[in-house]
């Protein structure tokens, strides 16, 4: 990629009411075939005279089948996304529904122990490593193909990272191995122990049959990171241990930490070829959100920086000039405008498809503001 | 010694309960459909405290959002904004945003705890967010210093405790995990203490309890002696107690033995080893046993098997038996 700022997207984006009615074999209701129609007129992700489609159409949900209703919501998610103008796609995690169940469901040595809350009233299913770690089959390696099948961009896959799966585990085995109270220094050993063997053992097979079948473009999230700064180093181990020998351009997402707490332990995944951060959310007209950046060049770090630009958690909407502004700032922080790459902060299933896209058109737009600037030509 | 035995935080919600809310986002049930469950829920936690012997009695804080959405919502010039991660595993708080004007109401809690502490008060603990943690986590689009701003949250909490006060209750805890995860120092430090006076006055004859979690008390130690609170906890499970310079707070000392970050059990005589060991440098007051961390960290089975360490550590220490 020569041309400065290229656009990429994070991960998932809220799913569309069509195809969830279909995948539980619901006919379309009014307002979800009018959202059908709405958006095929946009992205042209359907033919009509296709018999899936049709059956869609003609209310004949329970004859399309989970499996289609997730192919055509996939299909659908890339074809937004490449609309939308961006350079890397995927298919907005169309046929996941979180990021720690289904790869801990892929793996042996966990067991579910039952809900715990994230925030109000959502949770998650979490799981306690009861044995050693073990990966039952390697994962996403068939919504891969569908993605490679039908991408016009250059794909790039999410998945979530070992220190993650650790964090949100009840880590049992590794820490019942270890004698007497299990104090913090217990809880550390056992935490990087619990982390590498994830990596090793589950991540990188994986890893390595999804680079085997065509994926170069890997984003490894690491939202746990934030939570603990103290195990920055354990992170980047779990990074290192899961890329170790494999050809691929990984970068590692983090969202809503304070990264300079992580500095400089974080950079020592030396796999690593970009940080993808979230930034916009806290950005104000009374907090430079980027400042940051000036640790990576104080420590000599000259990797890619994946440059969230666009705040997830509101709808209000950026504007292209406020996204320009907001890469001009980064670039002059970094001292090299090359490196960077220009995405939400974090995935867009937060905001409505409606929020999402005008957030995406604003975002691809203001990279193009800021690319004639840089170049100095009139935007 | 007198050892008292309490929960930290909220209890786990039920599958049932989970299942009740999910629904009720998902507009398939009714809001009084949930707030029978919860109710139903809170006696059994309150059941299970009874059974347990715990001396201080909570009832779960099962339909708070969050540590600070009752106050979010309640007091005037705050408003929520959005969810922000912080602390421990996948988890988050409304993100509470002070603009101006900065007069606080109070009653923001007055009829918010568990059923079971509203119908009887005086055994009942109400869980408090920290001044201080509160001022740290929230979004200050104020104009004031964080400094000023953990003064007024101070104040702003010191009314709350006066209204509960005369609601009956008679023991308040602090949840103030970012004063071990933080450390602060100077004049950050000073404004700490300071947000406690108040409050202090605001609970004259009353149990203060400030609780510290996620982080190493022992680094904050000399700090922690100096908070005009009856009772300081620590979480044992980050705080080495050979690391601890001297006493922890200046009057009664919370150990949170519980590790709610993992379901495998403590073992008593353990506790009751350390419990002597920091005992020997706590100049007065009560010992408390509890969990190191809130334990909605854990699904309610095992935070219920969890939770009868504290009253086989507690026949430890009363015997006198276990490790000396």
């Amino acid at each position: 990629m020569t041309a400065l700022f290229p656009t990429q997207e994070i991960g998932s984006l809220a799913k569309p009411r069509w195809q969830l009615a279909a995948q539980r074999g619901d006919p379309l209701d009014a307002a979800a075939r009018a959202e059908f129609e709405s958006w095929n007129a946009r992205c042209r992700f359907a033919d009509p005279a296709d018999p899936t489609v049709r059956a869609l159409l003609e209310g004949r949900a329970s004859e399309v089948g989970g499996a289609a209703a997730r192919d055509l919501g996939a299909l659908f998610a890339l074809r937004y996304l490449e609309a939308a103008g961006l350079d890397r796609v995927y298919d907005g995690e169309a046929r996941r529904i979180e990021m720690y169940e289904y790869p801990i469901r892929q793996m042996k040595g966990f067991e579910f122990l039952g809900h715990v809350r994230s925030f109000d009233n959502k949770y998650y299913l979490k799981a306690a490593a009861n044995g050693e770690v073990r990966l039952d089959r390697p994962y996403h390696l068939e919504e891969f193909d569908f993605v490679r099948a039908h991408a016009r961009a250059e794909p790039k896959l999410p998945i979530t990272g070992p220190y993650t799966l650790a964090d949100w585990s009840y880590n049992e085995y590794y820490l019942a191995r270890q004698a007497g109270w299990k104090g913090r220094e217990a809880r550390r050993r056992a935490q990087r122990e619990f982390v590498v063997e994830i990596a090793r053992r589950a991540i990188r097979p994986t890893l390595a049959a999804l680079i085997d079948r065509g994926c170069r473009v890997i984003q490894i999230d690491e939202p746990a990171a934030g939570t603990h700064p103290d195990e920055a180093a354990i992170v980047a181990e779990g990074f290192n241990a899961a890329t170790e020998g494999l050809s691929a351009n990984f970068s590692m997402h983090i969202c809503f930490s304070d990264y300079a707490s992580l500095l400089p332990a974080l950079l020592e995944a030396k796999g690593c070829r970009q940080w993808t951060w979230e930034f916009a959310n806290r950005d104000g007209p009374d907090h430079d959100g980027y400042a940051v950046l000036k640790l990576l060049k104080e420590y000599g770090d000259d990797r890619e920086i994946g440059l969230g630009v666009l705040d997830v958690h509101r709808d209000e909407l950026e504007t292209p000039e406020r996204v320009a502004e907001r890469i001009g700032r980064a670039a002059k922080h970094l001292g090299d405008p090359s490196r960077i790459w220009v995405n939400p902060d974090c995935g867009l299933r937060t905001r409505s498809l409606e929020v999402a896209w005008k957030k995406l058109g604003a975002m691809v737009e203001g990279a193009r503001l800021a690319r004639a600037r840089s170049e100095g030509r009139t935007a | 010694m007198e050892v008292r035995t309490a929960l930290t935080g909220p209890f786990p919600r039920s599958e049932a309960l989970v299942a009740a809310t999910r629904d009720l986002d998902r507009g398939r049930t009714t809001a009084e459909a949930v707030a029978a469950l919860y109710d139903a829920a809170e006696s059994e936690v309150a059941r299970l405290e009874e059974q347990l012997g715990l001396d201080v009695r909570s009832g779960g804080y099962l339909d708070w959002a969050d540590l600070f959405r009752p106050f979010s919502e309640s007091w005037r010039g705050f408003t929520v904004g959005p969810v922000t991660r912080c602390f421990e595993p996948n988890t988050f708080s409304g993100h509470p945003t002070p603009p101006p004007p900065r007069d606080g109401v109070g009653g923001a809690t007055a009829g918010r705890p568990p059923r079971p502490a509203r119908a009887a008060p005086a055994p009942a603990k109400v869980t408090l967010p920290g001044p201080f943690t509160f001022a740290g986590l929230l979004d200050n689009r104020s104009g004031e210093t964080r400094e000023a701003l953990t003064h007024r949250l101070g104040r702003l909490l010191s009314e709350e405790v006066r209204e509960l006060g005369r609601a009956g209750y008679r023991t308040f805890q602090f949840q103030e995990p970012l004063l071990v995860t933080e450390a602060p120092e100077g004049p950050r430090a000073e404004a700490a203490l300071a947000a406690y006076r108040p409050i202090a006055e605001a609970a004259a004859g009353a149990t203060t309890v400030l609780w510290t979690f996620f982080g190493d008390a022992a680094a904050v130690a000399p700090l922690l002696a100096r908070f005009p609170v009856d009772v300081v906890g620590i979480d044992l499970s980050e705080t080495d107690p050979a690391d601890v310079p001297g006493p922890i707070g200046r009057g009664g000392l919370g150990l949170g033995c519980i590790d709610p970050r993992t379901t495998l059990a403590e073992d008593p005589e353990a506790v009751a080893r350390i419990a002597r060991e920091l005992g020997t440098r706590r100049p007065s007051g009560s010992l408390w046993l509890g969990a190191g961390a809130p334990l909605d960290l854990l699904p309610p089975g095992p935070a219920a098997r969890k939770l009868e360490l504290l009253p086989r550590a507690r026949r430890l220490l009363a015997s006198g038996g276990g490790p000396a």
